[in-house]
């Protein structure tokens, strides 16, 4: 029972983590039907910021801080100069612009920076763990857990309350006719985009510290995962970003800790195969976008 | 028309021996992509070594080294592509990636062409297997640095064994190497677990193993960076405290800042700067040429590669004929390269070259020894 509780709690913490990334992903997608691919290298961003505050000795709570904030300069600069001449083209266009971005980054990395892994510096804090009664709890997945559910709320209350947030709300709806009540598309848009920049910064900051290393390609694994659990929750739906993000962290898990030995080897199938079965039975995902019209033929 | 004819012919016929004193040695490796982090530093050692011979004249004071270099981006096809492209470019000899896989991709091109080719550093024992007679190693086998850190793990005390490996290359299955030589020692091995490479998160295998009573004495994985740092702190996070072994893969600066964790960490590589070692000139060496310390032993590995070339073309007596070229490289013995000694001859193109045993110790590197492990412990290369 106590190894179940252990691994449960493990599974709160991977699948917070693909929550923040799938709600940046979604956040991009409900406004302009946009997958952002590049949606990694904002992640990568924010890891060489902490890595060059730990060099130049920077308080990593500062860190923190200024990794996100350069997620966000980042998500918004790209949106400008790459994104918004092809806000009209087709999806493939955007989606193709989009692996663009992503590439031209990854080798800007490798070639300005390192193609070696670079070390952060990680407080020794965050690879302690604390015992609650027969459960031993890393610090860092306290952290992934707690900030998780912060960002949930926070998130939620700004979408409710703030003029941007029911906005972008108003957007995903209908863009068109949200244009006609006075909205602004680039407001809206850069404002999306400024806030998957601000998850990705989180989600890199609980992603790096983890593994005490940023390299260059580091953002293909989470933006996949993200792309993922967006899918199983219901592209376009923040919500279901958020669902689709936790239930792929559990079957990841579970797959992990229950699977025989011998069988460990086709642990990724065996989780694309669920998050397909669930697809069968909902083929628009666990909470579905209300503007996705697709229907089952 | 004639006479611009015989004017070509002359001009080539002229050319020729003029060409005999250039080595042309071509290079596709991986200077972008996922494997750019082993290929560029193995590089940067081509080159100082290089430019040593060719500024002390050429090897033997009159044979000059061409490098001719393409980045293959870490994708098999395009490592096939360039080699061929190399191949047209008139080569003698040819260096592939690191890693076993895209290496492999281009011995239909150099076998066809009758090419030596070496890899930077790749250690996969089957690559020189598969690849036949034109394909040689250049680092420590995966099966004989795990013959080197089992025979240390048992000789240390340690009975009960664990392993973690990836099924996804050849050289993260390394592991299963250590088991079978571990259990041939007398040990005991508790069990394995599998992952992907690019696994974000350990703590379901960290939570297993953390689970089991007795925990076991020793936990050997060859994952390399960035998904080893996330196992290491998943594992001592979920309180398992046993011994870890790694591999050549994690001889980085990534691993020495890891902190209180990595401590006592022991891995095995290619070389160790010990006082008045060829690795410790070479270090400095490096240090004149690049302005900062060499962060891994890959850039020694490189300089490696090149003495190895200059051994063969001595040995061939100046000859840069690629076939005259390969059976030199295949009977090579004791050239001295900055991490070791090397030897191809007797073998089947993997090196026999010392390995060194780390230990990290204050954050830093703590040589434990370069044992030369017993012929009958090594286990056969297998294609996993």
């Amino acid at each position: 029972m106590d190894l179940f509780l252990q691994q449960t709690v493990n599974a709160f913490a991977l699948g917070g983590t693909y929550a923040l990334l799938a709600l940046g992903l979604a956040m991009v997608f409900s406004t302009m039907g946009l997958i952002n691919f590049a949606h990694g290298e904002l992640m990568t961003i924010a890891g060489y910021i902490l890595m060059a505050c730990g060099l130049a000795g920077v308080p990593f709570a500062f860190s923190i801080l200024l990794a996100i904030a350069a997620a966000v300069l980042a998500a918004i600069v790209m949106e400008r100069i790459a994104f918004r001449p092809v806000r009209n083209a087709s999806g493939a266009t955007m989606l193709v612009t989009s692996f663009a971005v992503s590439m031209i980054l990854q080798v800007l990395f490798q070639n300005f920076i390192s193609a070696r892994s670079q070390a952060v510096f990680v407080p020794e804090i965050l690879s302690e763990s604390v015992r609650f009664g027969g459960l031993v709890i890393g610090v860092n997945k306290i952290a992934a857990i707690v900030t998780t559910i912060v960002m949930l709320i926070l998130l939620d209350r700004f979408m409710k309350h703030h003029r941007i947030g029911i906005a972008m709300r108003a957007a995903a709806e209908d863009f068109s006719v949200a244009r006609l009540m006075g909205i602004r598309a680039n407001t809206v848009i850069a404002g999306a985009f400024a806030l998957s920049g601000f998850l990705a910064g989180v989600a890199a900051v609980l992603w790096v510290s983890q593994r005490a290393s940023v390299d260059p390609l580091m953002g293909f694994t989470p933006v996949l995962k993200a792309f993922i659990a967006a899918i199983l929750g219901g592209l376009g739906s923040l919500r279901g970003a958020v669902a689709g993000g936790f239930l792929l962290g559990f079957i990841e898990i579970y797959l992990a800790a229950y699977l025989p030995a011998g069988m460990q080897e086709f642990r990724d199938p065996i989780a694309l195969c669920l998050v397909v079965l669930v697809l069968i039975f909902r083929p628009n995902g666990l909470i579905p976008s209300p503007a996705l019209k697709a229907e089952k033929v | 028309m004639n006479k611009l004819l015989i004017s070509t012919l002359l001009a080539s016929a002229m050319a020729f021996p003029a060409a005999a004193e250039t080595l042309r040695v071509g290079v596709a490796t991986a200077q972008t992509g996922a494997l750019a982090p082993f290929d560029t530093p193995v590089i940067d050692g081509i080159h100082i070594a290089v430019d040593e011979i060719n500024q002390a004249g050429g090897i033997d004071g009159k044979i000059k080294i061409e490098l001719l270099e393409k980045d293959v981006r870490s994708d098999a096809a395009q490592t096939s592509i360039a080699t061929q492209e190399l191949v047209d470019e008139g080569v003698s000899v040819i260096v592939l990636p690191c890693d076993a896989d895209p290496a492999l991709a281009a011995i239909g091109v150099v076998t066809e062409a009758q090419i030596p080719a070496i890899s930077t550093c790749a250690s996969s024992p089957t690559l020189p297997q598969i690849g036949g007679d034109y394909m040689f190693a250049n680092f420590p086998g995966d099966n004989v640095q795990a013959t080197v850190s089992a025979k240390w793990a048992y000789d240390e005390g340690h009975r009960s064994a664990y392993i973690i490996y990836s099924p996804d290359t050849q050289y993260t299955t390394m592991p299963l190497y250590f088991a079978e030589v571990f259990e041939k020692l007398g040990g005991k091995m508790l069990g394995e677990d599998t992952h992907t490479i690019g696994q974000q998160d350990f703590s379901a295998i960290a939570t297993r193993i953390a689970a089991l009573d007795p925990q076991p004495d020793v936990i050997m994985t060859s994952t390399y960076e960035p998904d080893f740092p996330s196992m290491l702190k998943a594992l001592r996070a979920a309180g398992v405290e046993s011994q870890m072994i790694g591999s050549d893969g994690i001889d980085s600066p990534t691993t020495f800042s890891l902190g209180a964790v990595a401590e006592g960490l022991v891995f095995t590589t290619a070389g160790h700067p010990t006082e008045g070692s060829p690795l410790e000139a070479f270090n400095k060496k490096f240090e004149e040429v690049n302005g900062k310390a060499p962060e891994t032993v890959f850039n020694a590995v490189g300089y490696d590669l090149i003495k190895v070339i200059e051994a063969a073309v001595i040995a061939a007596d100046g000859s840069t004929d690629a076939q005259t070229l390969r059976d030199a490289i295949a009977n090579l013995e004791n050239v001295q390269g900055a991490t070791s000694m090397i030897t191809y001859k007797g073998t089947d193109g993997m090196p026999l070259r010392e390995v060194s045993l780390i230990r990290v110790k204050d954050g830093g590197r703590e040589l434990i020894g370069q044992p030369t492990p017993d012929a009958a412990l090594i286990p056969e290369p297998r294609v996993q």
